[in-house]
């Protein structure tokens, strides 16, 4: 990878994020990667690299990578910082930029096409509607209408996916 | 025992560790008398209990000369001491200090205290106050207690211990329990922002390095793993003899994130090669704690208003000097050097102070 | 012969010991006060009260540690070890003490050859200490900064010099032999060359800019070293976007040198589209601020780049440098349009310090002897200071020059130096004592061999190694320690083993082991020594045929001897008198040899109790803790 083509600005970028101040501040110790249990689980998933190739520039590499939407936010990498990187509020940073340049992650995409289909990200079957009955409540439908309905027109207006987290 | 409750001396210095000592002999060799006072029982510090860390040949490490220099003080009559004396209350008098000690009581069974008493080590009897021309404040570091890392399982997962508790067990002749895997912790309390201990200790990398040889040497089928960021450098020689070490023992460098409990010993949580959580059970885990400013150090600062120092370790200010650790980590060897400027200032602050000069100043 | 008394003065560690039992024991007359012939004392010359050395001026005599000496243990057994060691000093002061041929003077004048902070605080010391200095400078600016350093700190100190310092601009010096209180200096000045004598020698050159090697085939239009650079910002070159920096990559680099590029990186990474890249192997943070400069600049958005050994390579026609990251664990390039090569301060060793047979060679000599601190140096009254002894800048060289300047007041204030004594009419000016003595102390002038007045530790060295028995450190020679030996092992109950113990690292241990009342085995003999160096094999064999049945050496682990190699020459003559007794058919067992330092006590111990174990009468060991 050229370093040259790298963007520079792409770090100071994420510091400008709420959250993600502390990613300058990283001297790669991997002690984030040690505790993670994301890692554990999914092996190609290093928070230090992800950090690693924000801080050399590589934009496109990091706001595309279906790996950023992986951290769960439990925050044990904040805790072993030395350097009070917090990681995981990095990440979250590096998710709303990626976010914003249009990249969702693949479990994101699914739930707004749900979202924009159905009005909602449960499907909601006989099962759910004889619940309800037995609770007294009216059964709901498949159908958009019906949560138009419930919210009225204009939150019911699906958004191309993408655009929102 | 001292009888007086009043006493003139040209400099007091305050902690009798090497630095203390060094500047004690220092102004004695400028002709200075000085009254060395401490706080514990004995003279010596820290580095009183510390082990020979050579092989065959030294390792430079400086722990032998605090034997050296409590031996050459003994030998100067100029040089008062008192044990067990706690400066509590400073007051600024012309170019000097009047200082306030008052007893401490003898604590029981701390390590330096094992070893039996030198004939100069004695203990203030009653409330003392001194008037001196300069103080020197060698009141020594702080040690990082690695509890308040407690993810590294100090004091909670056992076979965990700090380097100092190794040192002690080597200084008694062998490794504790049958370690074979040994694993070091470097930075514990070290260049750490959250901990705002924002500075290296300097003194932990050839420290621990030199115990993990000495590991190595007394029990050869041991295996030393040391986890690392950077090892510091400590000049020509140094580095020889960390290219063998760089052969004989496993450098990783990767902070640990967590120890725990194991079957047989501690397991250590570290980034493996390839950036993914891997789990290594040791049978003894070093870690390398890091120097801290002297618990005292606000205390000192009000006492004779001084400016806090860089890292909130102590920084010289009128009449007032610092010597070794209390001024920021530095080795023993180190702290010797710096003491000696220390002594060497006090002796010209005197000369300066005083409208007749004494000793052999007198050419100032 | 002086008939010698003992003085008996009590003292902690002594108890349960009857002074008058002693005394007959160990054939000396009990002092009552009179007057003394020649004395032996049993507490050490600084805990003696006044008076007594006042009546003890002039006469031959002997200060014990009888207390370290002794020990704990049983009473028979202490009381036995007293007698010896009581008989064996009373050998000693029987002989009296050889008196030097000639009394010299140490010269005072001290000669400080060098510049900057070391340089200036050296003279000002040693001048407001009473010495006339000579600060001979390599310019004409007493003011003018070692390299490194801060031009306005220096010039604070110049300005603030007291009066009693000469200086000598534009000089160099060329050649220097002597040691301490009389060394010879060869002065290259603008008027030629002079010879003159000083007490003292301080070496602080103002030391240049190594500069890190440019990667192997790196356009050398693009490689600049760091400090030049510093002189000549960047501005003009607008269209500039990537700036590498060097820092310990194909050698290491010190703490400091890391600290310089850090704030070269964060000076340009302020400037416009401008990235910097700092390229290193280790993260030299062990100064004051070191940590907080390195996450400064990763702050302000430098590119930290750590290489593993061999990298970074050089590619796309001297352009490129291409390295493996270690976090990604794959390659990564950059073409720079600058690459600045950090640079380390150093100074060459003086040509006159390369003549191995007058100077001890570098390596014993520097970076870092344990007992040599404050820029002193094997040879008394010479020190190396700053650039030339890898001092950083700033405090530190104030502190080894400030440690310096007191050495050297104490060495020329004459103090306790010994002054060893020479018989002329039996040397055969062999030379092998100019060439032995770790301290430069015989020279050969006049057909004579004079010792320097201020600079001999009483190592012994050139007594064990002298042929003719013609020269060694008063109290030192073969002659007295072996009529002590002679008197002690007479008394001493059996199996007898002799301990020749070095005065830095086993006497001390001794000692404390005796404090902690640690039992000894009733027939240790204890010879101390300042040095283990003075055993030799003669003194060793003669040992066992005076009657001891084990003979033990310890001395300093290597590396740490004060008089440079007295522990390896002892070691050599252990070694060669067990080949010798081994030839002999008597058994190589029953000499030793121990490398320890002063706070192995308990290493000490267990191989005396292992000497005895070997020596076929275990029985009478101490019980151990």
């Amino acid at each position: 990878m050229r370093l040259n083509d790298c963007d520079p600005g792409f770090k100071q970028e994420i510091a400008r994020e709420p959250g993600g101040q502390g990613i300058q501040a990283c001297f790669a110790c991997a002690a984030c990667t040690a505790r993670c249990p994301v890692g554990e689980l999914k092996p190609e998933y290093d928070p230090r690299r992800l950090l690693r190739l924000a801080v050399l520039g590589r934009r496109e590499e990091v706001l595309a990578s279906p790996l950023i939407w992986l951290c769960c936010s439990c925050q044990s990498c904040s805790e072993v910082c030395p350097q009070d990187v917090r990681c995981s509020d990095v990440l979250t940073a590096i998710k709303n930029l990626a976010a914003r340049a249009g990249y969702a992650p693949p479990s994101g995409q699914a739930m707004a096409r749900q979202l924009a289909a159905h009005g909602r990200l449960l499907t909601v079957g006989e099962f759910e509607n004889e619940k309800r009955a037995e609770l007294g409540l009216p059964p709901v439908s498949e159908e958009p209408a019906d949560y138009q309905a419930i919210l009225g027109a204009e939150a019911a207006a699906p958004r191309p996916a993408g655009e929102g987290a | 025992m001292c009888p007086l409750s009043a006493q003139n001396t040209p400099v007091l210095i305050i902690g009798g560790g090497v630095a203390g000592l060094t500047a004690a002999l220092e102004l004695d060799r400028r002709g200075l008398p000085s009254l060395l006072v401490d706080k514990g029982p004995r003279l010596g510090g820290q580095a009183r209990g510390f082990c020979c860390k050579a092989l065959v040949s030294c390792a430079r490490c400086g722990a032998c000369r605090v034997g050296d220099l409590l031996e050459q003080v003994a030998r100067r009559p100029g040089i008062q001491v008192l044990t067990q004396a706690l400066p509590v209350a400073a007051q600024r008098q012309g170019p000097g200090w009047e200082v306030t000690l008052i007893p401490q009581p003898a604590p029981e069974g701390s390590a330096p205290a094992l070893a039996p008493a030198l004939a100069m080590e004695r203990p203030l009897a009653q409330r003392l106050v001194v008037q001196a021309g300069a103080v020197i404040l060698a009141v020594g570091h702080q040690v990082f207690d690695p509890a308040r890392k407690s993810r590294l399982g100090h004091g909670r997962v056992p076979g965990v211990i700090s380097a100092g508790q190794l040192e002690q067990a080597l200084a008694q002749g062998g490794l504790p329990g049958q370690a074979r895997r040994i694993a070091f912790i470097q930075c514990v309390g070290s260049r750490d922002q959250v901990l705002g201990r924002l500075y290296c200790s300097r003194v932990c990398c050839g420290f621990a390095l030199r115990l993990a040889r000495l590991a190595r040497h007394l029990a050869p089928e041991s295996a030393v793993t040391f986890f690392h960021m950077d090892v510091q450098d400590y000049g020509q020689a140094w580095r020889a003899e960390l290219a063998e070490m760089r052969a004989d023992l496993r450098f990783i460098r990767a902070i640990p994130g967590q120890v725990r409990r194991g079957q047989e010993g501690p397991v250590v949580a570290y980034a493996g090669e390839g950036g993914q959580p891997q789990e290594e059970e040791f049978d003894l885990v070093v870690l390398a704690t890091g120097l801290e400013p002297p618990t005292a150090a606000p205390a000192f600062n009000e006492m004779f208003g001084l400016q806090p120092g860089p890292e909130g370790f102590l920084a010289p200010g009128a009449g007032v000097l610092v010597a070794g650790t209390a001024a920021g980590p530095r080795s023993i060897a180190e702290s010797i050097e710096h003491a000696a400027l220390a002594a060497a200032q006090a002796g010209l602050h005197l000369a300066a102070g005083q409208p007749a000069p004494r000793g052999e100043v007198a050419h100032a | 012969m002086p008939r010698p008394a003992l003085c008996w003065l009590q003292a902690p560690g002594l108890e349960g010991l009857d002074p008058q039992e002693l005394a007959r024991a160990a054939g000396l007359e009990l002092d009552r006060g009179g007057v003394l012939e020649a004395a032996v004392v049993n507490i050490p010359e600084a805990q003696a009260p006044a008076d007594l050395r006042l009546r003890l001026l002039g006469r031959p005599v002997q200060w014990l540690d009888l207390a370290a000496e002794v020990g704990g243990g049983q009473p028979q057994h202490r009381l036995a070890r007293a007698a010896a060691s009581l008989a064996r000093a009373a050998g000693r002061a029987s002989l009296g003490t050889l008196a030097p041929v000639y009394t010299p003077q140490a010269n005072q004048r001290v000669l400080v050859a060098g510049q900057g902070l070391g340089a200036l605080e050296a003279a000002r010391q040693a001048a407001l200490l009473g010495h006339p200095v000579l600060l001979a400078l390599p310019g004409d600016d007493p003011a003018s900064p070692a390299v490194g350093e801060d031009p306005a700190q220096v010039a604070r100190l110049a300005a603030s010099l007291p009066a009693g310092i000469e200086f000598s601009p534009a000089s160099r010096l060329d050649n220097l032999t002597g040691a301490g209180g009389s060394f010879q200096a060869w002065l290259d000045t603008p008027q030629g060359q002079s010879r003159q004598r000083f007490g003292a020698v301080l070496l602080t050159p103002a030391g240049g800019w190594e500069t890190e090697p440019s990667p192997p085939g790196l356009d050398p239009s693009l490689a600049r070293p760091l400090m030049d650079w510093e002189s000549q910002p960047l501005s003009s070159q607008p269209g500039w976007r990537q700036v590498a920096i060097l820092v310990g990559v194909s050698r290491p680099a010190s703490a400091q040198a890391f600290g310089r590029a850090l704030k070269a990186a964060l000076a340009l990474q302020g400037q416009p589209r401008l990235q910097v890249t700092l390229l290193f192997r280790e993260a030299l943070v062990a100064v004051e601020q070191g940590e907080r400069l390195y996450r400064q600049a990763r702050s302000a958005g430098v590119l930290m780049a750590r290489l593993a050994q061999g990298d970074p390579r050089v590619a796309g026609e001297g352009r490129t440098l291409i390295w493996q990251d270690q976090v990604l664990g794959e390659e990564l390039e950059l073409t720079p349009d600058l690459v600045l090569l950090s640079q380390e301060i150093s100074a060459p060793w003086p040509t006159f310090l390369q003549n191995e047979v007058l100077w001890p060679p570098r390596q014993r000599l520097l970076p870092e002897h344990a007992r040599l601190d404050g820029g002193r140096t094997a040879r008394s009254g010479f020190y190396i200071l700053g650039a030339l002894r890898g001092t950083a800048p700033g405090g530190e060289r104030l502190a080894e020059a400030a440690a310096a300047a007191q050495d050297l007041h104490e060495l020329l204030g004459g103090g306790a130096t010994p002054l060893p004594a020479v018989r002329n009419l039996i040397c055969a000016r062999c030379l092998t004592c100019v060439r032995v003595c770790p301290h430069g102390v015989p020279e050969h002038q006049d057909d004579h061999i004079q010792p320097a007045p201020a600079a001999c530790l009483a190592c012994g060295i050139c007594a064990a190694e002298c042929p003719a028995e013609a020269i060694a450190p008063p109290g030192w020679s073969t002659a007295e320690l072996l009529e002590g030996l002679k008197q002690g092992l007479a008394r001493a109950p059996k199996p007898a083993l002799v301990l020749f113990a070095c005065g830095q690292s086993v006497m001390p241990a001794l000692a404390s082991l005796s404090r902690a009342g640690r039992p000894w085995p009733a027939g240790l003999l204890v010879q101390p020594l300042n040095c283990a160096g003075r055993v030799g094999l003669e003194l060793i064999l003669r040992a066992l045929s005076l009657g001891a049945e084990g003979v033990l050496v310890a001395g300093c682990h290597d590396g740490m001897c004060r008089s440079l190699t007295g522990n390896l020459r002892a070691r050599l003559a252990t070694g060669q008198a067990a080949s010798t007794l081994d030839e002999l058919g008597l058994g190589a067992d029953a000499v030793g040899f121990l490398h320890m330092a002063s706070n192995q006590p308990q290493t000490l111990a267990r191989t005396i109790e292992d000497m005895y174990g070997r020596l076929g009468r275990p029985g009478q060991a101490g019980q151990g803790e």
